[in-house]
């Protein structure tokens, strides 16, 4: 990834300048207009209101030229108008909260680790030492099946979760916003691992008794950037029919998913992968303008799959035998950077202010024309957004990030504390990221969000929010119980 | 019957954690006398005609059951060795083990047709093994009958806990399901011996301890019977003694009732002429600083009551019940000092403790659970799901080897009622369970095989 500007940007006089250069950029028409209107007014003054009104006789304005001039002005209007897009807006979401029964210690999951790979001490160690760094706490949560020596990773106990988690999520959601389930005019579920038939978004419809000519979608093997691949899916549907709902249900099954095997680059997600599901309400009905929490500014996707490398360093497959598991490649991370460059690219200028645009632009030109050696330009996010949400996929992937982006500690701090309460649980986990500004009372009205997600394909996903109305914290969320604990230290190496 | 394939079928294994993580993970010593249980293991069967576990894996009581243990972390901790090579318990909150089995019969079925040793196959039986960082101490398993009735069954290391701990942390539990505050909220900070020193010498505990180490007892099978005697029947026997022994307690009748019948039973001794019982008291609220019930570990003594031979032959049953009253009653803290002094003595260099010998056994031992009754209230019957008491509860000792063990505990029915569970040889327990002086007192026979 591209270098930083050399040291002496730190210093305290170059700051000034910068932001003086940055005021003046983005703010240029504003400081434009004003000396033009300053003229203007001058000039009205000197020539007095005779002059004016002399001015104003000299205009022959016939009746057919001001006819014809108003309905181009009213048609061009209302061009614009049907032409823009519907704005989407987030009403609610919720986030599940897995029961304490179903809570995984260190200890547990070590214990259950040798019990069950008594023949591999290896891979015990393996799987020890990747707990150890991997940022995740004591709280985070696997399905009931799974707390079973062996696992019983059977279909109905996989419904089961799906049911437990979905359902609950969904409760949370209705009774949040006060949906009632006739008035959903879109689903969309999203799941990689696990598609049974019918499919989720059946099971969904089944249990609410949702409408005959509802448009329900199931997104399956899509990865942990599949949540905001359905939020897309639902604003592309949002332009299409006016006045809906759609309610998009993000979770990963874990049950049917736990590897048993000992091949190594097969466990990592066992020790990453955690129970976890949200359910969000987008709508594009005026009445829910003034309630909704958020408006959807942007989605930009972004796909490597065309290069081999990035295709498979997310694959499922089986081991030597037999069973099935994910592997994860070395090049994960090199390859998670290059996705991320490439999504930078397109989001940039979408969303940075002017003056960091021309910066880059200049840096760009100048590497091009004068000196290739010069350092390319990474452009300051930080002013673009208040609020980062990194998909917590694991401690490496946050670290990279923030890195590459230059984020303080308090930007990453919701995916770092997200990751050690509920682990990675995959496309949910950018949802109890936002609860988790929310609840520490940072999210302002006009704050924007930036929702980064990865995963396999390898694509890398994002989505732009503005908060629409100054949040309150409330109690009934995922992390009403502790919040108060957090931000906590995380060790770099926990002992086990 | 006793060779037939158990009709209990375990069919999972798997973890139940506590509902928040400890706040550091804290090692803690055993007390010495808990290095002296170590030869044994106790068990507690609770029977209920309906289970409160409805749907098991997603079930509400398993909540509660994580936050019960959250109050408990010696029960989710794991056995490690400190320094000096003794056993420390490390609370890392890894859970208890949880086994699920299912039982082809009904409850009531079960109760009447099923042995004693077929009754420990609901609760786990394990030894520890030799590295047992991974092997969970407490275990719980949920037996489902036919016809909706559950046997619980908790067992641990007598290492961790007696009889009353068990009983109290299930008590604790069925409290918290029903959101009630506990009654004997869990204390683990083992008793501090007074400043008086106590001698080890003369001491009748100790004395009798040094007999226990030298002994060594061939195995023999046993087996045993369960007997329920209804509280007018007490109240008869009672009174019929009350001229010589006026403040019997219901224990002192039927020990004194059991330890005649079985050394008539036993037969004419070889080598020595003095009968012995060895007597089991909870010294929780003996000490001179009592204990709360709720202290989280061993606070038993044994002590022995001799009688000679010519005593034994013509005591009537008042006398011996006046004997075994006397005794009891006559049990001082210092005995109980005394005791663990003794243990303290017997360390090995470095400070390890000796390994543990049977402190359950040789001699005919007999159990009292008069503890457990405060006031006219069963703890042990207290413990309610759903407004419905145990139907029955039963208790068994791992490694309980030599002459036998007797329990005397609480029933269902309230007052002076009781169940006698009668562990003997083979031969003994068929014998006893024909003996007249015992069946005129009209027990209900539980838990025996015809």
């Amino acid at each position: 990834m591209p270098q930083t500007l050399p040291d002496f940007s730190n210093s305290v006089k170059l700051k000034y300048v910068k932001l003086g250069y940055q005021y003046l950029v983005n703010h240029i028409l504003y400081l434009l207009l004003v000396p033009i209107m300053v003229a203007i007014l001058i000039e009205v003054l000197r020539l007095g209101p005779d002059e004016i009104l002399n001015l104003w006789k000299s205009l022959h304005f016939d009746l057919v030229q001001i006819l014809c001039s108003s309905f181009l002005i009213i048609f061009i209007a209302t061009v614009y108008f049907m032409s823009k897009p519907r704005h989407v807006y987030l009403v609610d979401y919720a986030c599940y909260k897995p029961p304490v029964t179903c809570r995984v210690p260190f200890a547990t999951f070590m214990e259950h680790s040798r019990l069950i790979l008594k023949n591999n001490p290896k891979s015990v160690e393996f799987q020890m030492r990747i707990l150890e760094r991997s940022g995740l706490g004591e709280e985070t949560c696997l399905p009931p099946a799974i707390h079973y020596i062996p696992p019983t990773p059977t279909m109905e106990a996989a419904r089961g979760e799906a049911e437990l988690v979905i359902f609950s999520a969904m409760d949370s959601l209705l009774q949040k916003t006060g949906l009632k389930p006739k008035d959903i005019d879109i689903l969309i579920v999203n799941c990689s691992l696990f598609s049974p038939t019918p499919s989720l978004s059946a099971m969904v419809i089944n249990k609410y008794k949702l409408r005959s000519n509802i448009k329900s979608f199931n997104l399956s093997g899509m990865g942990c950037s599949a949540g905001l691949i359905s939020i897309d899916l639902a604003r592309d549907l949002l332009q299409v029919h006016p006045n809906s709902n759609a309610v998009v249900v993000s979770t990963e099954i874990i049950t049917p998913n736990y590897y048993q095997g000992n091949e190594r680059a097969m466990l990592l997600p066992n020790c990453l992968f955690r129970m976890g599901g949200a359910a969000i309400l987008l709508s594009n009905r005026r009445r829910n303008r003034s309630r909704a929490k958020y408006r959807l500014v942007h989605v930009v996707r972004t796909h490597k799959g065309a290069d081999d490398k990035a295709y498979r360093c997310v694959f499922e497959e089986e081991d030597k035998e037999g069973k099935v598991g994910i592997s994860l490649s070395k090049d994960l991370m090199a390859i998670a950077g290059e996705a991320l460059k490439s999504n930078i690219t397109t989001i940039g200028p979408l969303v940075l202010p002017a003056s960091e645009q021309l910066l880059f632009l200049m840096t760009l030109i100048g590497r091009k024309i004068f000196n290739p050696k010069w350092k390319p330009y990474i452009p300051d996010f930080k002013q673009a957004f208040e609020h980062f949400c990194i998909h917590a996929g694991g401690r490496a992937v946050i670290d990279e990030l923030q890195k590459n982006l230059q984020l303080s500690a308090e930007h990453v701090e919701a995916s770092r504390m997200t990751l050690h309460r509920f682990g990675n649980t995959s496309s949910s986990s950018l949802w109890y990221e936002m609860s988790y500004i929310e609840e520490k009372g940072r999210m302002k009205k006009g704050d924007r969000v930036w929702q980064i997600a990865f995963g396999s394909g390898f694509k890398c996903n994002s989505a732009v929010w503005k908060c629409n109305k100054t949040i309150k914290t409330t109690t009934d969320n995922p992390w009403s119980d502790c919040i108060d604990r957090y931000p906590v230290h995380i060790p770099e190496i926990v002992k086990l | 019957m006793g060779d037939q394939k158990s009709r209990v079928n375990v069919h999972s294994v798997l973890t139940q954690v506590s509902s928040g993580p400890s706040a550091s993970v804290e090692t803690y010593p055993l007390t010495r006398l808990d290095h002296a249980m170590g030869h044994h293991t106790i068990h507690v069967i609770f029977y209920y005609e309906k289970s409160p576990f409805g749907s098991f894996d997603m079930d509400p009581i398993r909540v509660t059951l994580s936050e019960v243990l959250s109050s408990y972390p010696p029960v989710t901790a794991r056995l490690t060795r400190d320094d000096a090579g003794n056993w420390a318990v490390k609370c890392n909150d890894a859970g208890v083990r949880v086994l699920r089995a299912r039982v082809g019969i009904t409850l009531d079925e079960w109760l009447r047709s099923a042995d004693g040793n077929e009754e420990r196959d609901l609760t786990v039986w394990e030894d520890m093994p030799e590295v047992p960082n991974t092997w969970s101490p407490f275990r719980i398993q949920l037996n489902d009958f036919e016809g909706g009735g559950v046997a619980i069954g908790l067992s641990c290391t007598h290492m961790h806990g007696d009889l009353t701990s068990l009983i109290l942390l299930f008590k604790a539990f069925s409290e918290s399901h029903h959101g009630q505050a506990i009654t004997f909220p869990p204390f683990f900070k083992p008793p501090a011996p007074p400043d008086k020193k106590f001698s080890v010498n003369n001491s009748k505990s100790t004395s009798y301890l040094e007999a226990k180490l030298q002994k060594q007892t061939p195995s023999v099978k046993m087996s045993t019977a369960t007997f329920k005697f209804s509280d007018s029947v007490v109240k008869q026997c009672l009174s019929e003694i009350h001229d010589k022994c006026p403040d019997a307690s219901p224990f002192d009748l039927l020990a004194a009732l059991f330890w005649i019948r079985v050394v008539h039973l036993k037969g004419p001794k070889h080598d020595d002429h003095t009968h012995s019982l060895s007597l089991c008291v909870d010294f929780r609220r003996l000490l001179q600083e009592p204990l709360p019930y709720g202290y989280f570990g061993n606070a038993l003594n044994f002590s022995l009551l001799s009688l000679n031979e010519e005593e034994m032959d013509c005591s009537m049953l008042g006398r011996v019940a006046e004997l075994v009253h006397c005794h009891v009653s006559g049990l001082k803290e210092e005995e109980f000092w005394a005791t663990l002094h003794w243990l303290d003595l017997q360390k090995e260099e470095g400070g390890k403790y000796a390994p543990p010998f049977a402190m359950y056994g040789p001699e005919f031992t007999c159990v009292s659970v008069e503890h457990m009754i405060i006031g006219d209230q069963s703890v042990m019957y207290s413990m309610n799901f759903d407004s419905a008491k145990p139907v029955h509860v039963s208790c068994h000792v791992g490694n309980a080897e030599g002459e036998g063990l007797i329990l005397v505990m609480p029933s269902a029915e309230a007052g002076l009622a009781r169940t006698v569970m009668v562990t003997l040889p083979e031969e003994e327990t068929a014998k006893l369970c024909e003996d007249q002086s015992i069946l005129r007192l009209k027990p209900t026979m539980l838990l025996r095989s015809i």
